[in-house]
């Protein structure tokens, strides 16, 4: 790249941050509430945290197709409406367009995007599990991947941190596999859920809690003082919550950053490249493309986060070429836009559920069940995969909906649809993935996009272990459904990709090995150490824990580590 | 993933997935005047108005027309008003509410026969008006305890005769 470094007062900055959504929010705090002047670039446009909730008070007869994805989201939207529900106005035009931002699929990967403020985090499911100290050890134990550079130990304190800020709401339970953190007062199990969690107490030993859930069932004055209040429980946070109930960039990170008058936000800019300075052999800026009027512009600081989201950070630095790095950014290993990892979904059981007639539910809870990993773990071996899964899920009454399948029609069929129906419960697998060299994305060497940009080329696939885990989530379902006495128990098993569990991660991993990963213990770019990654694109093993809390206490732990650099002038 | 439990709708959502993965272009969709009568009767008698509104007073047999140009595609469509043709072969129009009754359980029958993937006539229509109907203003108040904001979460016992809570 021709180098033409015209560095002024008014594009230079302490740290500039890539995206606003959920770490990179996280990284512009931590950076700003250190005293750093930032700049946080993000690609999409602007979204207001309340004002710009243009759906969150609309009534159900309000959203025009009640729900149902239009023929025409879903040809706009075609990789985002493969999820559940997001093709729903309630949400659809917070999420990407895909006509006009495609990717190549080169296998089939449901890339779910929210290129906006806040990114992703607006519309997040909130459940967030610390990861067990097994986590950070398995691929070192079972020889896989590589084995990360840091443990459970490292991060502890900055979950801590995180979840005093984010405000999780769950129930301590003392399992090893399942960490218990800093929470709020948990949200109740349903009576059929209770009584599910105790026969699988008895029967198998395997524990069932309650979701631990990013919404405030209990604000702190951390919370209150960003203006965020308590939960009411209607379980539309998808649409963003016009009380700050559940977290989000928006809600917390961006406000909490926002007062330390230390942050500048550009939006509608999309990061095309970093400047690289060939001379001083460290990053010097970025480069930005207005996706609206096409202009270029080059901003600097004196270290760069990177949290683009783990496939768009992989593409960003694949993109940014220089003498130096002729292969991509920071990618002497080849490894950046490898190990692209996320959580196998979409396969479970459900069941109809006898008796529990007088029980019922005021308020939406915005929150399910949680089944921790009992598969691998303790004494159970399985032989024909690695790791394990959780399950989420949960019961609930049936609605007038059940009358579609039902038979009837007529004045008592309409009279009955209006009471509770019969509980039904339903729960899921979260499956690991293991890292695969060959599960990746990389750029396309002739596709551009319309701003010139390279497109990406999405290239990952299940693989063994995870057909032979899928088979067991949904045979371990189908079991302790039946064994907690359910009836109707039926298996489920979507056609799915990887992507659709929403937690791509790995594709600039951490590692001890500059030759075999991109990034150091402290999420330096190991051959440039003012750039950080803090995305999951970090990620060195997957675990089968939502993992966006884990992003945030590594984002805080390497702001931490950045700023003091910084003032040992290490960087 | 989503918050809570996968309640039927998302069930139904999921569909999506299916759909939206398939390349078939929507078509265009519309009814004669005949075909709105037979779909406008067909909903009233799924849902009747009684103490409270019914299909037609809240607007279902023109929502089904939209839903089923925005959001179906060539399948159902097809799937549909070969429903509505059988509909007008039986003279549908001409007959006397029990004897429309009678089809109807008829039409109830036959479907559960039917294996094809894409949905049945009657599949559609029911679970278009329902739809329609429980989401619509006037049903849903009429037919459900409608609270916007719950302010709260709580395990509750079911009063007898309680309605379901709508949000
Ligand atoms: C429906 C749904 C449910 C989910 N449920 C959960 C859950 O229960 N628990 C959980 O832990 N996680 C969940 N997730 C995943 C969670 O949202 C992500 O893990 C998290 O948001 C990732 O954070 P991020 O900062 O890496 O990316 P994002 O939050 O996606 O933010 C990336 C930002 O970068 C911007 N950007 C991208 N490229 C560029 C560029 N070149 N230049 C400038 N800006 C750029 C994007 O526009 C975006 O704003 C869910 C996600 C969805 C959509
Ligand atoms: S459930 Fe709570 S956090 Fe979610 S939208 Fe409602 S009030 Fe907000």
């Amino acid at each position: 790249m021709n180098l033409n470094i015209k560095a002024n007062k008014n594009n230079t900055f302490d740290a500039i941050v890539v995206g606003s959504g959920m770490s990179g929010g996280f990284a512009a705090k931590e950076l700003t509430e250190r005293g750093l002047k930032v700049l946080m670039i993000e690609r999409g446009h602007e979204i207001k945290h309340i004002e710009g909730y243009d759906t969150a008070m609309k009534q159900p007869w309000e959203i025009e197709h009640r729900g149902r994805t239009s023929n025409i989201s879903a040809e706009e939207r075609w990789a985002n409406s493969r999820f559940w529900g997001l093709g729903s106005e309630e949400v659809v035009n917070h999420l990407t367009n895909d006509k006009e931002n495609p990717y190549i699929e080169k296998r089939a990967f449901d890339w779910i995007r929210a290129y906006h403020t806040g990114g992703k985090s607006m519309h997040w499911g909130r459940q967030s599990y610390r990861w067990a100290k097994h986590d950070f050890e398995a691929n070192a134990k079972e020889g896989i991947g590589i084995d990360w550079p840091i443990r459970y130990e490292d991060l502890e304190p900055w979950y801590t941190h995180v979840e005093k800020f984010v405000g999780v709401s769950g129930q301590k339970e003392g399992l090893e596999i399942l960490p218990d953190g800093h929470f709020l007062p948990a949200m109740p199990l349903f009576a059929p859920e209770a009584h599910f969690k105790n026969k699988m107490l008895e029967r198998f030993n395997r524990p069932v809690t309650v979701g631990r859930v990013a919404n405030l069932t209990q604000p702190q004055d951390i919370h209150t003082s960003l203006g965020r209040a308590s939960c009411q429980y209607r379980n539309k946070c998808q649409r963003g919550c016009p009380y700050g109930g559940y977290y989000s960039s928006l809600s917390g990170s961006i406000p909490a950053a926002m007062r330390t008058n230390r942050l500048s936000i550009l939006h509608d800019s999309i990061v095309a490249e970093i400047i690289y300075d060939e001379q001083k052999k460290r990053a010097a800026g970025v480069k930005i493309i207005n996706q609206n009027t096409m202009q270029t512009e080059e901003f600097f600081a004196k270290i760069i986060f990177l949290n683009a989201g783990s496939i768009n950070t992989a593409a960003l630095m694949l993109n940014s070429k220089s003498n130096r790095f002729q292969n991509g950014f920071g990618n002497d290993s080849d490894q950046v836009g490898r190990n692209l990892m996320d959580h196998q979904l979409g396969s479970g059981a459900q069941a109809s559920v006898e008796g529990f007639e007088d029980d019922y539910v005021y308020g939406q809870r915005p929150n399910a069940m949680y089944i921790p990993r009992f598969r691998n773990w303790g004494n159970d071996k399985q032989t024909a995969y690695l790791r394990g899964f959780g399950y989420q899920g949960g019961a609930s009454r049936e609605g007038w909906e059940s009358g579609v399948t039902n038979d009837g029609f007529g004045a008592d069929f309409k009279q009955s649809l209006t009471k509770p129906g019969p509980w039904s419960i339903r729960i899921g697998g979260f499956g690991e993935i293991l890292p695969n060299p060959n599960n990746r994305i990389y750029l396309d060497p002739e596709k551009k996009d319309k701003w010139g940009i390279p497109m990406i080329v999405t290239d990952a696939a299940f693989v063994e272990n995870d057909w032979a885990m899928r088979k067991d989530i949904i045979a371990s379902a189908v079991e302790m459904l039946e064994t907690a006495g359910f009836k109707n128990v039926t298996p489920y098993d979507r056609p799915t990709h990887m992507g659709l569990g929403i937690h791509d991660m790995g594709t600039a991993r951490m590692g001890r090995d500059p030759k075999t990963s991109v990034l150091n213990a402290f999420n330096q770019v190991h051959d440039c150490k003012n750039v950080f990654v803090t995305d999951g694109a970090a990620m060195t093993s997957a675990s089968c824990v939502n993992p966006s809390i884990t992003y945030m206490a590594l984002t805080a732990r390497a702001a931490d580590y950045a700023v003091k650099a910084l003032k040992k002038r290490e960087l | 993933m989503l918050g809570g439990a996968f309640s039927a709708p998302t069930l139904m959502a999921m569909d999506n997935w299916e759909s939206s993965t398939k390349s078939i272009s929507g078509a265009a969709f519309s009814l004669t005047e005949t075909q709105q009568k037979i779909v406008a009767a067909i909903t009233e008698l799924i849902i009747p108005k009684t103490d409270t509104v019914g299909a037609k007073d809240v607007g279902v047999p023109a929502f089904i027309e939209m839903m089923l140009k925005d959001c179906y595609k060539a399948p159902e469509h097809q799937s549909f008003m070969e429903g509505l043709a059988s509909m007008e072969k039986v003279k549908f129009l001409d007959l006397n509410t029990d004897e429309r009754r009678g089809v109807l359980k008829l039409l109830e029958q036959e479907t559960k026969k039917i294996t094809s993937k894409t949905p049945p006539f009657w599949r559609l229509i029911k679970e278009l008006t329902l739809l329609g109907y429980f989401t619509s203003e006037a049903g849903l108040k009429a037919s459900f305890e409608y609270v916007q904001i719950p302010g709260k979460l709580e395990l509750i016992k079911l009063k007898p005769n309680q309605k379901a809570y709508a949000y």
